[in-house]
């Protein structure tokens, strides 16, 4: 089972190459520092990057060590790395609101069309707080920002949710929310006679009604219909979009790297996102595993010499920190083991580091020793055949 | 004393950034209260890797379903949450399965943002709530919820809010606005928020913790600092282990075991257990709340026994 070539390799040719990169993974991998390090790295290859986070607690921000990242491509300062000539890299957060406020307006013929929906108490609430628009969002931003000529590779840092590649169906979701034509034609008379005297078609119909009504009440319903009104005439906007999105997503110039942890639980769900992918027909470009503990045993080589004494309480007490990390990286290794032979894949491993990474310099530090490690790990895979 | 406080209530719930141990720490407060005697329900939202396979359960099926004597588990599916609702609105079993098989009802529920959210709380509410059929003693003593790591920590306990301002008259609002009293009532609800030692997650804890207090306005009850690593070695051991190791240094401490290896150990060990206190430290100071430490675990596996040691831990604090 001799992968085709080293894992690293592939990431570094996607990272020059491509034009988008998608991370995914589940929460507190260390998905958005692997985003923003990867992101650095081809910028100091010589590529014009931006790299997009879509979590709104600011963790890129915190990443590269600067204050706060709006909704709009910041330059990163990169003198100190001497980047390759024209490499330079942007970094910015996704603004919910202020992206599907412009969906609106792209999509409406007129003023008064768009202020309807922006004013739109359920628009209102539904585009900003509520889990979902997030991933509705992610997508719309990044086929906009893929079509920018500013930039070579935009790299998309994901949201953490348990079955990250559900954002990859937002336009669809979103699609088939807005454009659920029998329910329009239900609320249509709905919101014109403001009460319930609704001829309806079929049983079902009524029934769906009658449900929504008992659930959320006429009022919910009239802002409801309000809302699929003012959004009626967008449909063809959106649905062109949302194939668009769909057909970037699978587009040869499109990659994704799973992120994962070390832990058989974060490995296991690598899996899945694996599956995933390939049924999706997306473009699997690496797994990326952080903070995998080597056996502190197997680095450098046993030296066999003297015994050295040592107090027997301090003895014991370093027998008993060593053995809790081998059975650590033990308990790893096997994980790491069931994915390669779950998937024929190798992973790229970065050992835990010395320090968090919280600053530009650990990004690249961090970049650095991704592709340092999984050179050496294919350079002794290469030793051994 | 800290399960004092919180067992005084009868619903606890957990939120933290994802990766942080939530789940762990979840399943460790549920045998906690086995262990003094309640019926405990523990509620985990669309987990794909459910909490009752590491207590030795069967995978609950949407069920309540017994892992341990006196200890439920319960994996709400949304989807199948809002399911059960419409066969109790529609009465007539051929109606609601026409219903549920409709497109018209698949494509508004499946993306109508925040009703999956609302739904899984009304259920919760309505566990909460639920009372035995003679004694109309409650049903559950404890009810413990591992709220979805999502990219918004928050935003599980944001929709009832934020329904209840969408849609001030009708059900939604009536319900959403149920939902928030049950959540702020802090003679009802405890919500804890659970961190690690690790620069992101301490940052994200802290700013859930505030945005739960001023945003949503409940107050929670305790923080707890999952994977922590504690001193072992002496201030004087520490200094020596740090000397040896800047040097390659050669011999064994015991046939077969390198001492270079010991050494290199011995520092990952001081280096996370500093990491541990310089962020527990910096939740004290930022947060104004009591705070629990459960230890690292270096097993092989997380099952009952590795749970029990941090349920232990837990009641000690």
């Amino acid at each position: 089972m001799a992968p085709r070539r080293s894992p690293a390799a592939a990431l570094e040719v996607a990272l020059a190459t491509r034009r988008v990169l998608v991370t995914c993974g589940s929460g507190g991998v260390g998905k958005t520092t692997t985003a923003a390090a990867l992101a650095l790295w081809a910028a100091r290859g010589g590529r014009r990057v931006l790299v997009c986070t879509i979590d709104p607690s600011r963790r890129l921000a915190t990443s590269l060590g600067k204050g706060p990242l709006s909704g709009r491509p910041r330059a990163i300062d990169l003198k100190a790395f001497a980047p390759a000539r024209g490499g330079s890299l942007f970094a910015m957060v996704l603004d919910v609101k202020g992206t599907f406020d412009a969906l609106v307006a792209r999509h409406t013929k007129d003023a008064a069309a768009r202020d309807r929906i922006l004013k739109n108490r359920f628009y209102q609430h539904v585009s900003e707080a509520l889990a979902g628009s997030h991933e509705y969002m992610a997508m719309e931003k990044l086929f906009e920002l893929a079509q920018d000529e500013r930039f070579d590779l935009v790299v998309l840092d994901t949201p953490p949710t348990r079955h990250a590649l559900d954002f990859l169906e937002a336009p669809e979701r979103l699609l088939g929310f807005l454009d659920v034509g029998i329910l329009r034609f239900f609320l249509r008379p709905y919101f014109v006679a403001g009460r319930l005297t609704v001829r309806v078609a079929t049983r079902t119909g009524a029934a769906v009604l009658r449900i929504l009504d008992r659930f959320m009440g006429l009022q919910f319903l009239q802002e409801l219909s309000e809302f699929f009104l003012a959004f009626e005439g967008m449909y063809d906007g959106f649905r062109a979009r949302a194939a668009e999105v769909h057909a970037l997503l699978r587009a040869e110039s499109t990659g994704f790297v799973l992120v994962a942890g070390p832990q058989p639980q974060a490995l296991e769900e690598a899996l899945f996102f694996h599956r995933r992918l390939a049924e999706k027909r997306m473009a699997f470009v690496a797994f990326l595993v952080n903070r995998v503990h080597t056996d502190p045993a197997s680095v450098g080589g046993a030296r066999r010499g003297a015994k050295v004494v040592v107090e027997p309480g301090l003895a014991a007490r370093l027998r008993e920190t060593l053995h809790e990390q081998q059975v650590l990286a033990r308990v790893e290794r096997r994980a790491i083991a069931r994915l390669e032979v779950d998937t024929r894949e190798r992973p790229v491993l970065v050992p835990e580091l010395e320090q968090d990474v919280h600053d530009l310099r650990g990004l690249a530090a961090f970049s650095e020793l991704v592709f340092a490690a999984a050179k050496e790990r294919a350079r002794a895979a290469g030793a051994s055949r | 004393m800290l399960l004092d406080s919180l067992f005084a209530r009868r619903l606890v719930v957990l939120t933290g950034k994802g990766g942080v141990g939530k789940s762990v720490v979840g399943a460790a407060l549920a045998l906690a209260a086995r262990g003094r005697g309640k019926r405990v329900l523990l509620v985990e939202v669309g987990a794909p890797l459910e909490a009752a396979r590491r207590l030795g359960g069967a995978p609950s099926r949407g069920r309540e379903t017994e892992a341990l004597p006196g200890l439920f588990t319960l994996n709400l599916d949304p989807q199948t949450v809002m399911d059960e609702y419409v066969r109790h609105v529609v009465k007539f079993d051929l109606v609601a399965r026409r219903v549920l098989a409709s497109p018209i009802y698949h494509r508004f529920f499946a993306a109508a943002p925040g009703l999956k959210e609302l739904m899984v709380l009304g259920k919760i509410m309505v566990l909460e709530q639920a009372n035995r059929r003679l004694s109309r003693e409650p049903l559950w003593d404890l009810i413990v919820v591992d709220a979805p790591a999502t990219g918004h920590g928050l935003a599980y306990l944001k929709v009832p809010l934020a329904a209840s301002r969408a849609v001030p008259v009708g059900p939604i609002g009536h319900n959403a606005r149920r939902i928030l009293a049950l959540l702020r009532d802090p003679e009802r609800t405890s919500i804890v928020v659970v961190a690690a030692p690790e620069e992101m997650a301490v940052v994200e804890a802290v700013e859930l913790y505030r945005a739960t207090r001023d945003d949503v306005r409940i107050e929670p009850q305790a923080v707890v600092l999952n994977g922590c690593h504690e001193r072992r070695f002496s201030d004087e051991d520490e200094a020596w282990v740090l000397r040896l190791g800047t040097k390659s240094e050669s011999g064994e401490l015991e046939p077969g075991v390198p001492l270079q290896a010991a050494v290199r150990a011995a520092r990952r060990q001081i280096r996370r257990r500093k990491l541990t206190r310089f962020y527990r430290d910096r939740l004290h100071r930022s947060l104004d709340s009591p705070l629990v430490s459960l230890p690292f675990l270096f097993r092989e596996a997380l099952g009952v026994d590795e749970l029990s040691t941090l349920a232990d831990a837990l009641e000690a604090a």
